[in-house]
């Protein structure tokens, strides 16, 4: 019996197929281009990384999501309007998602603002860390989705129409475009959190309507984040590669009596995907490797941040091995401040800030923040006015669409930049709007891709991340 | 946190999901252009809701009629027939200033207007002269071909002699030049394909035997009976059922995830509905309104009134917190909208949760049709007069029941009342006994203050107490008083439990039904809002399903019943021929699991978002049939298994593949993963360990150590494991079975490495492949068919264990060990003679990891022997010592198999390296330790361990170490067998192994048996190398993709 080795069965089968879900494939031979056209059926779809369109300025990134509207105008777009109107009523129009509590009394920030860095910038005092890498920050105060709930802006934020489902996500798109940098590990990672699944699970990670060979691929939020990985002891090594090797040569025989089944193809591959994840998965989350020095800078000393810096810290060593897109989400909607924002908010803060910084910091310490970008925001903003009747001591803030705050830093994004503006007490974005579309367009065009050459045949017509919606690729961001 | 945006996004969702519908380009160059087929789409999705879907219309402006449009609004005419540069409305929607947020028209679409308005805006027909509020349906609504009544077609004449059913001859005509069915699947191949489609369990040997003997034309036909009888049938097509209906044995909505107790009463109803072959529509009509015709209830529940009743739970599936933690409107309101929505997606194919906002953007389905479809229910879910689960469930007692349990109880009570009288009595007399160790006048202070209710005490009294906590006898303490006493009041608890475990056990069954007399009034809820209620709506039939003009109303209550009706003369509806939709739905989901794939791809969405039908006239005769079939379901399977399509080979023949790849013409059968369940059934069948039993309350769920959930020893079909929303066992859950939010439409087949990994890995592969191959070597096939044992080698004889431990001596005649005996008694630390020491025979001869005793002569001496699992070149280190001032010491020999004496060593108080640099050993020579007493059988104790290195053409075999090989009693080993192999393959594959596979297995635990005898430490705990080996070989098979797919 021959043995049937990896190389000859992605020779032999063309990598991969179009019902084939493995999460991942490996690389083989050199770079294919990017489909700008795809042939009609049969399609085959694998994950050989492809030659982008035009040179890129990022090859991976990291998505630090903000689940539930972070409040911006306590975070990161200071209002003195606002402050010296609190109290007061609200004369022009809000638009509110709960009724029933609303008010239109201005609720100016209770935290202080400064600027900060060689840039200026100013950042609440609510985010020391961000204050402490602002240089390398661009932040983008005039986001706008038109929509106060969180789903529909979510499913605008990762699928490019508002509210919609079915669609695949940014991950899966950059997947689908670029190929897997990794032999070993899924292109697409979520680090989901031990309270639970985001508002709208598994869609977050969604490929919609390509085939679930671009599904995001989630780690378990606890020990062990993948099950499964370990063999019993006493199959560990050469037992199981016995194993693996007399399975391989059963499928092959089936598989000769099956041909141009591509299910069948795609399960052998994936046992040859699962057998090398199990060292190479177990060392790139191990972060006991790291120094004393990296995991203080993540906060992995200090409760607060002990969760939620190892995420970012895996994070960064998932990237360093080729994982094209890793997205990091919030359960429970932590940011979603309806009452006691005065309480709930520094407390979220304190939970976040300092692993977010010190990923944007090692990453520059590695010379890997050229090409990596980092992403930092939620779906919506919060609103000028509160919430609750106005009680000060429960006081919160309703949803807000209108206009709010995102960050990003490295791969060609330019450091101590602030775009963009929301009016004078921060409800509506007034000056460089930007929409999630416009992101999908300027982030695509990082990675060296044309979002509306990047298409994918469905329902008889060539989509787009942006769904054929207005979006432009926001130079000014750029560097 | 709660989203108040969740009907908006309910409704955006599918509003928004892309359509398959024809681009508006193709249009441009076939027909004319008329407002009604080309325009009212676009304006219907970009428009209506501010111009014409509402009573206000923003601006005046109304767009829904061409005339309207030509009238105007407050800015003067919207359009100008002819002149589309003049019309403000095509100047709106250029400038982008309409419609105003993200969504615009897309320049296509504005051409087409422009075109449309350029050659003079026409219409179809003529515009009526009014026209009813809302966005309404028109015919080209109509002319869906969803809501065409079913036509039964004629059945062509093909002229193929393949064609054998009416379902070929129409899928046979539909296919392109170049396509024909491919021949049947071999005989083994449709045995296999049957008992999956049918029963989800694989065929019995005794079955696989007879039906493959049977080479008469009846023994498919007889096939298909004889699973369609089975009471497995039920099981395999209640699961796809219970999908639909979103069954869970958890309420979900909140943390909480209340368990369901009583959920699997109504699956045991679909079972047993599935196996007596229940006509559809009767079961239709049970599930929604089993209540209304189960008359009325005076007494004991008839078996028929229990089954009736078992039959709403259909209604009682979706997510429901009310009863655990959230019993907000928002909650009671979203247990009506989940309900409506398994209820539609289920039975009409259509997804009608959009139009609980407004009118569905692109299905003809009005905001008004979902109200009215909402006050069919509105008497049984009435959010202002809520029930929660439990005050939904009714009790299975009988009068009779109830009579006994009071019997029971007053029993009970009886001796409860017997006790408190003796539990006082010990009290007071403890109490006695402890205030006698108190001077008056604190003790009478005492008692009184004890004997006051703790309410009434004062001050002092409290402060009196707790100066003197051994006063405070209370029952809880009493056993530190007066143990005896204690111990008698808990033989009265036992005995009260014992008399009350008597009482008939009390079922439940979780039920919809309408408090008699209850007819409140439906309201519309603007955006959906329960806040925000406006029109009264009746309950009636979707608009679209009506003759135009006259929507099928039902009647608000019924005359006859003491309850609305209102649910029954629904369900009679949906499968009465005025609805198009349901037999279509239905013979579609059957398609769907016996094909892998519905001839509508969407089966929950027949709608304009769906997909259309790849075989319509197919689809129709099958409804048609089904419903001339008296909605028999087991007909239908007959129908369709009986056809050539159903019977054919799954090879993927080259030349019409090149012309339909996907085989969307099914020129040839679909091959398909097994479902989860399946999957996991499958495994228990082929290990023998499955337990076939049918019915009952559901299989409990546990975490492991790593918070996977798993059944622990499952024995039970999957279908009996217990369906929490928030505890999915990770097998099932890995390989696609639904975590039910709400319902399951449709379940995906995935291949991911995570599912690999868990049939790599996982624990129940693990222990059923051990499972496996112990039932393989017990029901070996001791004379291999001759064409197979022609060839195959036998296995050599196992080699003895690695290490041995024994006694004997050595022959400086012959130069070799004389004899070796194993040691007969295992301590659990050490090998010895027997239980006592010295044993009388073998007096004090031990071997323990690190050493030992030697016996009083020379033969008697210790011999730890190493057998040689390969050729090589062997090096041994080690030490002995003795340490001891007393005796002559001991003697160490190292003894090699027909080379004889390679080193010896005596010490006396002293230690010795025992190193060899070199020996030729060959697999199976064995190298012996052997230990004597010398001359003096005196203080004989000695430690000697050794390491172990073999090493052949330059590379290490292996390292072994005598301290860390120290073991006791192996399994026998028995010496696996070729038939083994045989066995295990019949039992997997259902089929003999070729000799090619058998060589090749052979050749596999050849080398694992090489591999497992060198590495002890690959061993699990109590295994030999030949149960690791075909265990390992198990597992390949049951990973493998023949046995994980049916062709």
């Amino acid at each position: 019996m021959q043995p049937y080795t990896r190389r000859r069965f992605l020779s032999d089968n063309a990598m991969g197929v179009g019902s084939m879900a493995l999460a991942w494939l490996m690389q083989e031979g050199s770079a294919q281009a990017t489909p700008k056209k795809l042939p009609k059926d049969p399609v085959h779809f694998d994950l050989t990384p492809k030659a982008p369109h035009f040179a890129p300025r990022a090859t991976a990134m990291i998505s630090l999501f903000q689940h539930g509207g972070p409040s911006h105008v306590d975070l990161t777009d200071p209002k003195p309007e606002l402050t010296r109107l609190s109290g007061t009523d609200y004369t022009g129009d809000v638009q509110y998602s709960f009724v029933n509590r609303a008010s239109k009394a201005l609720f100016g920030s209770p935290w202080k603002f400064a600027p900060h860095g060689e840039c200026g910038t100013e950042i609440s005092e609510l985010l020391p860390h961000l204050a402490g890498i602002v240089d390398d920050v661009c932040l983008i105060r005039s986001m706008h989705t038109g929509a106060n709930g969180h789903e529909v802006s979510i499913r605008y934020f990762h699928g490019g129409i508002p509210g919609v489902l079915g669609r695949p996500t940014l991950g899966s798109w950059l997947v689908y475009g670029l190929g897997s940098e990794s032999q070993e590990l899924p292109a697409y990672l979520v680090l989901t959190d031990p309270g639970g699944h985001p508002v709208d699970g598994v869609n977050n990670w969604s490929n919609g309507f390509m085939p679930p060979l671009f599904q995001g691929t989630v780690l378990r939020p606890k020990e062990p984040r993948i099950l499964n990985l370990d063999a019993p002891p006493h199959l560990r090594g050469a037992l199981q590669e016995q194993n693996l090797e007399f399975l391989r040569a059963l499928n092959q025989r089936h598989l000769e009596q099956h041909p141009g089944e591509a299910d069948l193809e795609a399960r052998i591959a994936s046992y040859e995907l699962a057998a090398s994840m199990q060292t190479a998965a177990r060392e790139a989350l191990d972060i006991s490797q790291e120094t004393q020095a990296t995991q203080a800078l993540y906060g992995l000393d200090q409760p607060e941040t002990r969760e939620y810096g190892a995420r970012c810290l895996i994070a960064r060593r998932l990237v360093e091995r080729g994982v094209r897109f890793v997205q990091l989400f919030l359960g429970g909607q932590p940011w979603d401040n309806h009452n006691n924002i005065r309480t709930a908010l520094p407390g979220v803060c304190k939970r976040t800030d300092r692993p977010a910084a010190a990923l944007v910091t090692d990453l520059k310490q590695r010379g890997m923040l050229d090409s990596t970008i980092v992403h930092w925001g939620g779906e919506i903003g919060r609103l000028p006015v509160t919430e609750n009747h106005g009680e000060t001591a429960s006081a919160g803030r309703d949803h807000n669409g209108q206009g709010y705050s995102i960050w990003f830093a490295g791969g060609g994004f330019r450091g101590g930049t602030a775009y963009g503006e929301t009016d004078e007490v921060g409800h509506r974005a007034v000056t460089n709007v930007l929409t999630p579309n416009d992101i999908q367009a300027t982030l695509m065009h990082q990675f060296g891709l044309d979002h509306k050459e990047l298409t994918y045949l469905h329902g008889g017509r060539d989509q787009e991340i942006t769904a054929g919606r207005e979006a432009r690729v926001v130079t000014d961001l750029l560097a | 946190m709660i989203s108040p945006s969740r009907c908006a996004t309910v409704a955006l969702l599918l509003l928004f999901a892309l359509s398959p519908k024809a681009s508006p380009a193709e249009d441009a160059t076939n027909a004319p252009l008329t407002f009604e087929k080309d325009i009212r789409p676009i304006l219907r999705e970009h428009c209506f809701d501010c111009h014409g879907a509402t009573e206000e219309k923003e601006a005046g402006l109304d767009l829904r009629l061409v005339r309207f449009q030509q009238a105007g609004g407050d800015s003067g005419p919207a359009i100008v027939p002819g002149d589309a540069e003049g019309s403000l409305f095509l100047q709106r929607i250029r400038s982008g200033e309409m419609p105003p947020g993200e969504a615009k028209v897309s320049a296509e679409e504005i051409a087409l207007i422009e075109r449309w308005i350029s050659v003079g805006a026409p219409t179809a027909r003529p515009e009526p002269e009014t026209i009813g509020p809302g966005v309404g349906v028109t015919p080209e609504d109509r002319a869906w071909w969803a809501f065409q009544p079913i036509a039964r077609p004629a059945v062509p004449e093909t002229g193929d002699p393949s064609v054998r059913t009416p379902i070929d001859a129409l899928l046979r005509a539909a296919m392109p030049d170049g396509l024909h069915f491919s021949e049947d699947a071999d005989r083994l191949t449709l045995l296999k394909r049957a008992c999956f489609d049918l029963t989800g369990l694989p065929p019995s040997q005794e079955l696989r035997e007879r039906f493959l003997a049977d080479e008469s034309a009846n023994a498919y036909p007889a096939l298909i009976e004889e699973l369609l009888d089975s009471p497995h049938y039920g099981e395999r097509w209640a699961r796809h059922w219970l999908d639909v209906a979103g069954y869970a044995d958890s309420e979900g909505a909140t943390n909480q995830d209340a368990v369901r107790t009583w959920a699997y009463k109504y699956r045991d109803y679909v079972i047993r509905s599935f196996n007596s072959d229940k006509p559809f529509d009767r079961f239709i009509h049970e599930q929604l309104a089993g209540d209304e015709l189960a008359g009325p209830i005076e007494g004991d529940l008839t078996d028929e009134q229990i089954e009736l009743l078992t039959a709403t739970g259909f209604l009682r599936m979706a997510a429901d917190g009310t009863g655990s933690g959230d019993n907000s409107p928002e909650a009671r309101n979203q247990v009506i909208a989940d309900t409506l929505k398994i209820v539609s997606t289920s039975l009409l194919g259509m997804t009608v949760a959009c139009a609980q906002c407004h009118d569905h953007r692109y299905d003809p389905i009005l905001q008004t049709d979902y109200y009215a479809l909402r006050a069919v229910f509105e008497p049984a879910l009435d959010w202002q007069n809520w029930k929660t689960p439990q005050q939904r469930v009714v009790s299975l007692y009988t009068q009779a029941d109830r009579q006994k349990a009071a019997e029971i109880e007053a029993e009970a009570q009886k001796v409860a009342a017997e006790r408190a009288e003796k539990q006082a009595v010990y009290i007071a007399e403890a109490l006695e006994k402890e205030l006698s160790k108190y001077e008056e006048p604190l003790r009478g202070q005492l008692k009184t203050a004890y004997e006051t209710p703790d309410a009434e005490r004062t001050d002092e009294q409290k402060q009196l107490l707790a100066q003197n906590p051994s006063v405070n006898i209370s029952p809880g303490v009493l056993y530190q008083y007066n143990q005896a006493a204690a111990d008698e009041l808990k033989k009265y608890d036992e005995r009260i439990a014992e008399i009350r475990a008597g009482k008939p056990v009390e079922e439940f069954m979780r039920v919809l039904s309408e408090p008699p007399g209850h007819v409140p009034e439906t309201r519309l809820f603007h955006r959906g809002d329960y806040r925000q209620p406006t029109d009264t709506v009746a309950p009636a039939a979707l608009t679209v399903t009506s003759p135009e003009g006259e929507q099928i109303q039902f009647r608000a209550n019924s005359e006859e019943l003491p309850t609305t009706g209102r649910r029954l003369e629904f369900a009679r509806w949906l499968t009465s021929r005025d609805n198009p939709l349901t037999a279509r739905v239905i013979v579609n989901r059957i398609w769907l699991h016996h094909f892998g794939r519905g001839l509508v791809e969407t089966p929950a969405d027949f709608g304009r978002l769906g997909m259309p039908p790849t075989h319509p006239d197919l689809l129709d005769w099958l409804a048609d049939e089904f419903i001339a079939q008296g909605w028999s379901l087991k007909e239908l399977h007959r129908q369709i298994m009986l056809s050539t399509v159903y019977r054919q080979s799954s090879y993927r023949d080259p030349e019409q593949s090149a012309i339909d790849a996907e085989n969307h013409s099914y020129w040839r059968q679909n091959v398909t993963r097994l479902d989860a369940e399946i999957l996991t059934d499958r495994v228990l069948a082929t290990t023998g360990e499955l337990d076939p039993t049918l019915y009952g309350p559901p299989v409990s769920v546990m975490e492991d150590d790593a918070g996977q959930v798993i059944v622990d020893g499952q024995k039970r079909r999957s279908l009996y494991v217990q369906q929490r929303r928030t505890q999915p066992v990770a097998l099932l859950e890995t390989f696609d079975a639904p975590v039910m939010q709400t319902n399951c439409e449709l379940r995906p087949s995935s291949t991911v490495a995570t599912q690999s990994l868990m049939l790599m890995n996982g624990r129940f592969l693990l222990v059923q492949s051990a499972k496996l191959a112990t039932r393989a070597r017990t029901e070996t096939v001791t004379e291999l068919p001759a064409e197979l044992a022609a060839v195959v080698g036998s296995f050599p004889e196992p080699l003895p264990p690695l290490w041995q431990f024994g006694y004997g001596g050595f022959d400086p005649e012959s130069n070799a060990t004389s004899r070796f005996t194993p040691l007969p008694h295992w301590t659990g630390s050490a090998w010895q003679g027997g239980g006592e020491l010295p044993d009388p025979k073998l007096g004090w001869v031990i071997l323990h990891a690190n050493g030992g005793h030697t016996g009083a002569n020379p033969d008697f001496c210790a011999i730890r022997r190493w057998t040689a699992p390969a050729d090589g070149i062997l090096k041994v280190n080690g030490t002995l010592h003795h340490s001891n001032e007393n005796g002559d010491g001991v003697r160490g020999r190292i003894v090699v198999a027909g080379q004889g004496l390679a080193g010896e060593w005596p010490v006396q108080n002293s230690e010795a390296a025992t190193a060899v640099e070199s020996i030729n050993v060959s697999r199976g020579d064995t190298v012996d330790f052997i230990t004597d007493c010398r001359e003096h059988v005196t203080s004989d104790s000695f430690s000697w361990t050794v390491e172990l290195t073999l090493t052949a053409d330059d590379t290490t075999i292996g390292t072994w170490k005598s301290d860390a090989g120290f073991h006791g009693p192996t399994g026998p080993r028995k010496p696996l067998h070729p038939g083994d192999v045989v066995r295990a393959w019949q039992l997997a594959y259902l089929r003999a192994p070729t000799q090619d596979e058998l060589n090749s297995a052979v050749d596999f635990l050849q080398g694992q048996l090489a591999y497992l005898h060198a590495h002890p430490e690959s061993l699990s705990e109590g295994t030999t190398p030949e149960d690791q080996a075909l265990t390992n070989l198990c597992q390949a098979l049951m990973s493998s993709n023949e046995f994980l797919y049916v062709d």
